[in-house]
């Protein structure tokens, strides 16, 4: 096990902290005290000096976002902090654990982020499927509001319905809003016109919990954990064929060969490893020998030609049949497109088909292109980055793999012959084969009246 | 171009002013964009269907041109000229038609389908799809006025963004996600709004079609002829497309200052009734059984023979829906060749507005308006209740002081109403006074045509003001025009002859009005001129038919004051009423043309200043200002007073009657509208419902002077008490007030 220093996680020794009292016993509400006393701008300020990025995926730098949402004197429309607690990428489940766990850390690090972009608001969207997460965060606010500690800021907490999409940040938004769950196009973006058409910062939940350590300690304290670039610790959610698969707090620049190995436990049932992908679903698969290589930070991964993302690590043994993967990945995105944009509500569709044909033993070289085609087609072109990422994931797949595609396809059949197995890795295929859609038409045409 | 933007755009660089919409540039510059999804009409772009790929320099992902505005020294490269965006473009028309059935040769939109022609255009010649297309149940009746086809459909959403954004109706969604993503209404209840069958014409695909036109045309054998909807005052361009001599579809002509290209369902799907069957295809003349067919030649001399016996006694009832130049036929007839200058019109606009006259349009961009009236807007001019969502959408504050009003006054308190906004110590009167896009809208009846509408704007201070405006609703399409024309055949004071020895009944309105049908009881003789059987049972001795709106030749003024040309989009089935207008008038020394371009010209001698029908155009003009002329005052102080309704407990409620949108003599007509017409129902306020121990939905009996129906109630918060409302054709011949009581 690693004995980092944990920052998220501080305090809870392994368990979770859901008691007001309990939490200020381990140092709990400091940094909100502090905040109070500090100016927006120092606050921002200090984010800025922690360099922390975004903990969602898109690792964009926290402090610099805030300052992006103008000053009230700039805009007099009210402003709001929208926190993404709409967890949904494969492989990703830290930020259940970090509500579960530190519900009022992460609420401290709203009230302190409220105050860093001068808002009285603060909407919380979180998975609908995160039923208990949502209760020990009622909980929690409840034991806030009674303590008096909310300083006039209103939080509210709302259940999302179950699209993944609606983590992204501006379909999230329509969908706080009432409205379908779809992106909208940007600019403008939340910070200038995002909730209501009103200044918005929207940060996931493991960013604004960290906020609360970071003012804690102070941003120059914090960033000398990690590494340059990918300051701080992370929730690493490890999953796949490992002996001891959960979350883990380490920092950035963490050794991916030592997180699988040693803090995982290695590989189950003494299998081998055969593939890693290291930021969740929609991150560039990268193969054993790539991961024996890399640390777990931004650079290093980008290098490797994959990402850092939501930190999910997945690990895959060698009895996983990668055409297998991509018809699930593929799945997925096919199931949870929002429908809004071509490519995307299309082309994932069509890439599924095409993996499933060739999975089953139909398909041609010819396919095989056509795959890599369509994956083009769609990358790039999209309203916003699901349809991509089903692209870019399938088209690792192949990159790194193709020996096993090309298999499929000259042996007409799955090399694996049924000993291929996603277990521990993705649900099952046949989880969402029942999904509600069109059926065949078995009457006649009607001319309607 | 002071704040132009220089913007190169496949090598060919243009200048347009900062903020303009890339699509819209690239059009200046003779460059097609090619759209589904974007129509600035519907708001913000979406960026849906990605139709629109471009590559910009300096952005490494190709960009959706239509969420994309000019900006200065911008390169954009489009499919003509970058390999990427041709790719692109052509990539999203294959995605497009992965699960398009391609099933043109069977779909309406054949021959005028954007998909069709871009696919031409742009995209692949093939497919290298090889499972199954994704299918379903087909066609839904989304409404008996609209069929989808979700197959077809290609999710541009440009249909529910109308529902939502445009007429704020919510009823059309999306529903399901990705590719199982369709269109549908909540709970497959009908889509039953007022402006719904713009979304056929919005739709890029065959996807929503009109019951109506479905499977009736080709685009390559129909004709489209423009002219002006004749069913309200407002006076929307539109396009009738016809074949083989029939109308069959009729759609928008979009005038940007009238109707921003949107229709209601009233002026797009009402056209059925030129072929309804109980239409007057010959004269009638009453004989012992009955009306009876007779000749035309049989006819007029019969009509001689009944003008010249009442001479000096006849009295005309005008629908103020002819046209200028029939209303002036009938004039030369009756007050140049009889001199009978006796007529009633009902609701007459007054000419003391033209000081305020502005396109409609101009409500749009408003920032305060105030309805005064207490009939809802859209049943009286529908088109002015898109103009007015628009202005709430853009933050303007909308006030409706009537019976329902968000200033609640009694019935009839719309004169009292603009008094009191003219009171200098009136808040609103103040910010009225003070605001530069300020529109009074006059939505009932009474005011003396817009007069006191017009006094007020005056007093309010409107006249320099070009933002500021104001609108008179009337109840019929042209009552300006008609009395205006009427007016100028001749000079002659009226008589109000009794008892009236004749009674001319032009058109289907009038024949349709309890107040000419209570004329008709005291006239010896009725001839009446309609294109309905069953409006001239049992009173008229002479019938002569009608032509519809649709079948006019003409002119004809709008609510703004705004001269319009109406064109003959078909043959009538029978003869024009200026034919035999003209061969009547000849027999009573008065000479007028049959034909309306002529008698257009003798018109406009007399009143348009000589204007040439060709001057008018397609799309006409408003005319300036004018200056403003105190209107006559009101004729009967107090008549147009309100009448505050006594007492609030049980007893008596006053009757206020309304004419909603999808009723009239043309919508009884028409199947597919049925499902659009008023409920059979009686609206209460909360109040007066309570303490009857009415209930939504209850059964309730309504009794005056002897008469009674049974009648659905509802509870409407919105109105004030002492009132019950009721659609007129329910309200039969209950009077004035009536008694209430759960049946």
């Amino acid at each position: 096990m690693s004995s980092a220093p944990e920052v998220v996680f501080a305090g809870t020794d392994g368990g979770a902290i859901t008691d007001l009292a309990a939490y200020e016993a381990v140092g709990g509400l400091t940094a909100l005290r502090r905040a109070r006393e500090m100016t927006p701008d120092q606050i921002v300020a200090e984010l800025d000096a922690s360099s922390l990025r975004g903990r969602g995926g898109a690792f964009f730098p926290t402090g610099r976002k805030w300052s992006f949402v103008p000053k009230p004197d700039q805009n007099p429309r009210p402003h709001y902090l929208v926190v993404n607690a709409d967890e949904s990428e494969p492989g990703t489940f830290k930020d259940r654990e970090i509500m579960l766990r530190v519900p009022f850390r992460f609420l401290e690090g709203c009230l302190i982020a409220a105050r860093g972009i001068e808002s009285q608001h603060v909407f919380v969207y979180i998975r609908g499927e995160y039923e208990h997460e949502w209760e020990i965060l009622v909980s929690a606010l409840e034991q806030l509001r009674e303590a008096k500690l909310l300083g006039g800021v209103t939080i509210v907490l709302h259940r999302g319905a179950g699209a993944y999409i609606c983590g992204e940040e501006t379909a999230l938004l329509e969908s706080l809003e009432g409205r379908r769950g779809q992106p909208r196009t940007k600019p403008p973006f939340p910070a200038i016109a995002g909730l209501y058409a009103s200044p918005t910062a929207v940060n996931n939940v493991e960013s604004i919990t960290t906020v609360t350590p970071i003012i804690e300690m102070g941003g120059a304290e914090y960033a000398k954990l990690g590494v340059e670039d990918s300051t701080g610790t992370r929730v690493f959610s490890l999953s796949g064929n490992v002996v001891r698969p959960g979350n883990y707090e380490l920092p950035h620049g963490y050794p991916l060969r030592d997180l699988i190995h040693e803090v995982g436990g290695g590989i189950a049932d003494g299998r081998t490893l055969k593939a890693v992908i290291p930021g969740g679903s929609s991150t560039p698969i990268l193969t054993a020998s790539e991961a024996e290589k890399v640390t777990l930070d931004f650079d290093s991964l980008s290098k490797a030609g994959s990402a850092i993302g939501s930190a999910a690590v997945i690990v895959l043994d060698d009895r996983c049949c990668m055409v297998q993967l991509g018809v699930r990945v593929s799945q997925f995105y096919e199931h949870e497109s929002c429908g809004k944009c071509t490519p995307c509500r299309v082309g994932t569709r069509w890439l599924t088909h095409i993996l499933q044909k060739i999975e089953s033993g139909r398909g041609t070289h010819a396919d095989l292109d056509l795959l890599l085609d369509v994956g083009d087609r769609i990358n790039g072109t999209c309203l916003c980055p699901l349809g991509d990422s089903d692209a870019i994931a399938v088209a690792s797949y192949v990159a790194k793999f193709r020996e096993e595609f090309l298999q499929h396809i000259e042996e007409a059949s799955c090399p694996f012959h049924g000993a291929s197995s996603l277990d521990g890795i993705v649900a099952p295929t046949d989880v969402h084969e029942a999904h509600v859609g069109p059926h065949e038409i078995h009457r006649p045409l009607e001319v309607v009246a | 171009m002071s704040d132009g933007v220089k913007v190169t755009i496949d090598d060919r660089e243009i200048e347009v002013a900062k903020g303009t919409g890339l699509v819209e540039t690239a059009e200046a510059a003779g460059i097609e964009i090619p759209v589904f999804c974007y129509e600035p009409r519907l708001g913000p772009a979406v960026g849906a269907c990605r139709m629109c790929l471009v590559e910009v320099e300096g952005l490494p992902k190709l960009q959706a041109g239509c969420t994309l505005t000019a900006q200065d020294g911008m390169v954009v490269r489009t499919a003509a000229t970058s390999k990427r965006a041709a790719e692109g473009q052509h990539g999203t028309l294959e995605f497009i038609l992965v699960n398009h059935p391609l099933d043109c040769p069977v779909c309406d939109k054949g021959g005028e389908c954007p998909l069709q022609d871009l696919t031409f255009r742009y995209g692949p010649g093939s497919t290298r799809m090889t499972f199954a297309k994704l299918t379903f149940d087909k066609p839904i009746p989304v409404s008996p006025l609209i069929a989808l086809d979700r197959e077809r459909c290609i999710l541009c959403y440009r249909c529910t963004r109308f529902s939502s954004d445009v007429a704020e109706d919510d009823q059309l969604i999306a529903r399901n996600r990705g590719a199982y993503s369709e269109i549908a209404t909540f709970g497959e209840d009908p889509y039953r709004a007022p402006f719904s069958g713009n979304v056929i014409e919005l739709c890029p695909v065959g996807a929503l079609t009109s019951t109506q036109y479905r499977f009736e045309a080709r685009p390559w054998e129909i004709q489209d002829v423009p002219t002006v909807c004749g069913l309200c005052p407002a006076g929307c361009n539109i396009r009738a497309t016809t074949r083989e001599g029939a109308v069959k579809r009729v759609q928008s002509r979009n005038h940007p200052e009238i109707d921003g290209g949107w229709l209601c369902d009233k002026g797009r799907f009402t056209y059925p009734h030129l072929r309804a069957e109980d239409r007057v295809g010959e004269p009638l003349q009453r004989g012992p059984l009955g009306l009876e067919p007779v000749a035309w030649d049989a006819a007029l001399d019969r009509a001689e023979e009944l003008l010249r016996g009442a001479r000096g006694t006849i009295v005309t009832a005008l629908s103020g829906s002819e046209t200028n130049e029939i209303a002036y036929g009938l004039g030369v007839l009756l007050r140049r060749g009889l001199g009978a200058h006796s007529a009633v019109l009902d609701e007459s606009t007054s000419a003391a507005l033209d000081a305020f006259r502005a396109p409609l349009s101009t409500i749009g961009d408003a920032e305060l308006v105030v309805i005064v009236g207490d009939d809802d807007v859209v049943d009286r001019a529908p088109a002015v209740d898109l103009w007015l969502r628009k202005a709430r959408r853009g933050g303007a504050e909308i006030v409706t002081v009537g019976a329902r009003g968000s200033v609640p006054a009694p019935v009839g308190g719309a004169a009292d109403a603009l008094r009191e906004l003219t009171d200098p110590a009136h808040d609103l009167g103040k910010r009225l006074r003070t605001s530069e896009r300020a529109v009074l809208v006059w939505s009932g009846p009474g005011g003396g045509g817009g007069a006191r509408l017009a006094e007020a704007a005056h007093e309010l201070g409107f006249d320099g003001k070009p933002g500021c405006a104001a609108f008179h609703l009337p109840a019929t399409p042209n009552p300006r025009g008609v009395s205006e024309a009427w007016a100028a055949a001749a000079d002659g004071d009226e008589s109000d002859p009794e008892p009236i020895g004749l009674l001319v009944v032009s058109g289907d309105e009038a024949a349709g009005s309890p107040d000419v049908r209570a004329l008709a009881e005291q006239a010896e003789a009725v001839i009446a001129i309609t294109m309905f059987h069953s409006l001239a049972v049992g009173w008229a001795d002479l019938v002569l038919p009608a032509t519809a709106s649709l079948e006019r030749e003409g002119t004809s003024m709008n609510l703004e004051g705004r001269l319009q040309r109406l064109r003959r989009t078909v043959i009538s089935p029978v003869p024009d009423e200026l034919a035999w207008l003209s061969k009547l008038a000849a027999r009573f020394d008065a000479e007028l043309s049959p034909h309306a371009a002529v008698v257009f010209e003798e018109l406009s001698e007399r009143i348009y200043g000589g204007l040439r029908l060709e001057q008018l155009g397609e799309h006409a003009a408003l005319p300036a200002r004018a200056a403003y002329v105190a209107p006559e005052p009101s004729r009967a102080p107090g008549a147009e007073a309100a009448q505050r309704a006594e007492g609030h407990f049980v007893g008596t409620l006053r009757l206020l009657r309304y004419t909603p949108l999808f009723s009239g003599h043309q919508v009884e007509r028409v199947a597919e509208l049925q499902f659009q017409r008023p409920e059979e129902e009686i609206a209460l306020s909360s109040g007066d419902a309570g303490r009857r121990g009415i209930s939504t939905g209850d059964v309730v009996t309504v009794r005056s002077n002897g008469t009674s129906v049974e009648l659905r109630a509802r509870v409407d918060r919105k109105l004030v008490e002492g009132v019950a409302r009721v659609a007129d054709e329910h309200a039969a011949d209950l009077h004035a007030e009536v008694e209430v009581v759960k049946a």
